[in-house]
């Protein structure tokens, strides 16, 4: 056994993240004692799904129970797990009268289901298993779920007939092993691999409203299996069109609670299930024992596979759209403040008038008050300018901080005349030293639109920017940057015009592709970004120009629109 | 006489904390808004400068600084700046500036700097004065002395002069002692020092 191969995350789940303590690793102690008392529980739970008079079980949830656990732990703890199990199995099956040899055999063949599951998904999937794809829940459903019962099966009814101690052909055996394993790994195991991976952590995080929608769909599941399961008032005819009652809250489970919540719904139903035929109610319940095990864990089964496989779907499509959106959100972040960079000698311009201002003032109050004294009205209105300025320079530096700040993801009510005033403030000094007339244009009374305050700003930011350096070859008195805004059917419109020399239609369309740059410092992605940003606005960002007299660019933004 | 500050800020605020300081330091001060208010404002009498902040909008600080050189009561400029931008500064101190300070700036530094500026102007205004005196005194010349002031300045001896004017010796005597006495010196070296200014300053004639 190869340990050192094994993934240390295993430990981290089951036994806390303390670090490996030679190969007897006494950090197993407690899960080993965890899994020891879980095995005898699960196993008085088996006995309770017992169908009588002739005892078929229909689930045996210490076999799941062992899997999971080494699907959690690293290869080295195995052997421990399997060890603290033994005591708890001879504990809870030497009182139902069973021969010790039997005992011991179906011992045996608990450990092999276990360990060939295990075994078998480690060769596919390193480290501690989790339901959140769909190659992980594949993989789980063929080697957990079929491979490791199928295989177990043929060696407990084996050992079963060596052992002579019940009756039936081989093949029954096998048949009633398989289904009854296939069901408990397929109930019992996801519920506990997905809850370990989801973690005390985690579920304090959850919104209430999550947790009051759990809530409800727990509830309404748990109505809707016992009518379609337990209740024997229904007419037999009818009870066929029962099975489906569970499944919209199974879907339900899937698309919003995520795999352990899926997991649990599906315990609910099957223990619902079972609880029903054990019995004698619900629509199982009427034929042999053989024919209701068979039936049930059958139906069951076709229910667990699709879902556990939706359930790890829909996990792995919301985490790599997260990432998506994550990324976008970096990527933006990023060229703001790159662009941010760029604009640092016109933002310093900014902040140097008001300090200028504050320096002065101070130092010439100091003067006054030196040399002959000072009269109390000149002195009020110089405080009075300390604070006007002071109160500029704090002004700057909040827009800034608000541009500097990583996703702000809002959307909020916003007005465009005052995002245009906000930048034009930001660029103000640039526009100064790069001795750019602004024309303004700005229709009164525009609808109000919601939007992305940041990153809306960071558009407009980036088009003032690109105009400024589109007319650095102009002579310096005719720079003109006119900023437009009107009304339009159905939003607003705001078009940057400068004076530059345009742009040719045949450069157009690169315009907005990514890492596109006319600029030897540019990084070559602000258009692209803006149009993303415009478009998850639901609005449109383009461009036209007039070769040798200039260029527009100009942003739709819905009014009242929401975030796409 | 007092000087006079000229402070040109189109930022108010910068504008009336400058005005401020350097009206605490003892000088008359003159502020403008914009460098078109400055230009509409006129010539200045008393001695002094311009505080002129680079970056307006409309007419740069630079272009304020020649047109300021280009007219006739020129006077020092000391350049305040937001940023410490290496090519306007060369510009600037190119042109004549006394100094470039970058924003927000040490008042011992604009102290300093307009203190410089205030003399180089008084020297100026001083050097001007005196030159055009010269001038006017050249002009109360009648010909023949402006002729014999040429000469003499030349390093010409009377005898000299005499023969290139065709004239007496005695003659040149006479009206070299009287455009001395309306040039107001007593030795060819007080002329040639006067003559030097004057043909410095371009206010000479031109024979």
């Amino acid at each position: 056994m190869d340990s050192h191969s094994t993934d240390w995350r295993g430990a981290a789940v089951l036994g806390g993240a303390r670090p490996a303590f030679g190969w007897l690793g006494r950090q197993w102690a407690a899960p080993a004692l965890l899994l020891a008392v879980g095995y005898y529980l699960a196993a008085r739970l088996g006995f309770a799904f017992t169908l009588q008079p002739h005892p078929i079980s229909t689930l045996w949830p210490p076999n799941a129970l062992l899997l999971a656990a080494l699907l959690l732990a690293p290869v080295r703890a195995w052997w421990w797990l399997l060890a603290a199990a033994l005591p708890a199995h001879l504990l809870a099956e030497l009182q139902s009268g069973v021969p010790t040899a039997m005992v011991l055999g179906w011992f045996a063949s608990n450990c092999s289901e276990a360990l060939i599951g295990a075994f078998l998904v480690r060769a596919f999937v390193r480290g501690p298993l989790r339901l959140d794809s769909f190659r992980n829940a594949s993989v789980f459903l063929l080697c957990g779920g079929l491979a490791a019962p199928l295989l177990s099966s043929f060696i407990d009814a084996a050992l079963v007939r060596l052992i002579g101690w019940g009756g039936g052909e081989y093949l029954d055996l096998v048949r009633m092993r398989l289904l009854a394993n296939v069901l408990t790994e397929l109930t019992v195991a996801p519920l506990i691999l997905t809850w370990a991976a989801f973690g005390p952590e985690r579920l304090r995080a959850v919104p209430a409203r999550t947790l009051l929608e759990a809530a409800a769909l727990f509830a309404g599941l748990l109505v809707a299996s016992l009518v379609a399961f337990d209740l024997p008032l229904l007419d037999a005819n009818i009870a066929p069109a029962l099975f489906y009652a569970p499944l919209p809250f199974l879907l339900w489970a899937a698309v919003r609670l995520g795999p352990a919540g899926t997991a649990s719904a599906l315990a609910l139903v099957v223990v619902v299930t079972i609880w029903g035929a054990v019995n004698g109610l619900g629509p199982f319940s009427g034929g042999t024992p053989q024919e209701t095990a068979r039936d049930m864990q059958m139906f069951l089964i076709a229910v667990a596979v699709p879902l556990l496989l939706l359930a790890a779907t829909l996990d792995e499509r919301g985490r790599v759209s997260r990432d998506a959106r994550e990324q976008r959100l970096q990527l933006t972040h990023l060229s703001r403040v790159a662009m941010l960079g760029e604009l640092s000698g016109g933002i310093a311009h900014e902040l140097n008038q008001p300090l200028t201002a504050i320096l002065s003032n101070a130092q010439a109050a100091q003067r006054f008050i030196a040399n002959r004294g000072i009269d109390p009205e000149e002195l009020a209105e110089i405080l009075r300018d300390i604070i006007a300025a002071d109160q500029r320079a704090g002004e700057v530096i909040r827009r800034l901080r608000a541009l500097f700040r990583r996703g702000e993801t809002q959307f909020l009510p916003l007005d465009a005349n005052e995002l245009v005033h906000e930048a034009l403030g930001i660029v103000h000094g640039d526009l100064m030293m790069r001795a750019v007339e602004v024309v303004p244009q700005l229709a009164a009374g525009l609808p109000a639109f919601q939007g992305n305050r940041v990153e809306l700003q960071q558009v407009m930011l980036n088009l003032i920017v690109n105009a400024c350096e589109a007319m650095s070859a102009v002579e310096a008195g005719n720079r003109r940057l006119t900023v437009r805004s009107r009304p339009v059917e159905g939003g607003v419109q705001v078009s940057f015009i400068d004076s530059g020399p345009g742009f040719a239609a045949e450069h157009y369309a690169k315009l907005f592709e990514p890492f596109y740059t006319t600029k030897p410092q540019g990084l070559g992605l602000g258009l692209s970004i803006s149009r993303s940003i415009v478009s998850a606005h639901g609005g449109r960002l383009w461009g036209s120009a007039t070769p040798g007299r200039g260029a527009g660019f100009h942003i739709f933004l819905p009014a009242g629109g929401t975030a796409a | 006489m007092q000087a006079c500050i000229s402070v040109v800020d189109d930022d108010a605020l910068v504008l009336r904390s400058l005005g401020r300081l350097l009206r605490s330091a003892g000088f008359t001060v003159r502020t403008y808004p914009s460098p078109q208010a400055f230009l509409a404002q006129g010539a200045d009498d008393a001695p002094g400068c311009v505080v002129l902040d680079l970056s307006m909008p409309g007419l740069s600080g630079l272009e304020l600084q020649q047109a300021l050189a280009a007219s006739p009561d020129a006077r020092p400029v000391v350049f305040i700046s937001g940023r410490g931008d290496v090519p306007s500064s060369v510009a600037a101190m190119k042109a004549g500036a006394v100094d470039f300070l970058v924003k927000p700036f040490e008042e011992r530094a604009l102290l300093a700097a307009v203190h410089c500026a205030v003399e180089k102007d008084r020297a100026a205004r001083r050097a001007r004065e005196e030159s055009s005196q010269i001038a006017r005194r050249v002009a109360a010349l009648t010909p023949r002395e402006r002729e014999v002031l040429a000469r003499v300045v030349d390093g010409k001896l009377n005898k000299q002069i005499a023969a290139e004017l065709g004239t007496a010796e005695k003659t040149v005597k006479v009206h070299r002692a009287r455009m001395m006495r309306k040039m107001g010196v007593d030795s060819l070296a007080g002329l040639v020092r006067a003559w030097t200014a004057i043909r410095q300053t371009g206010a000479a004639p031109q024979y």
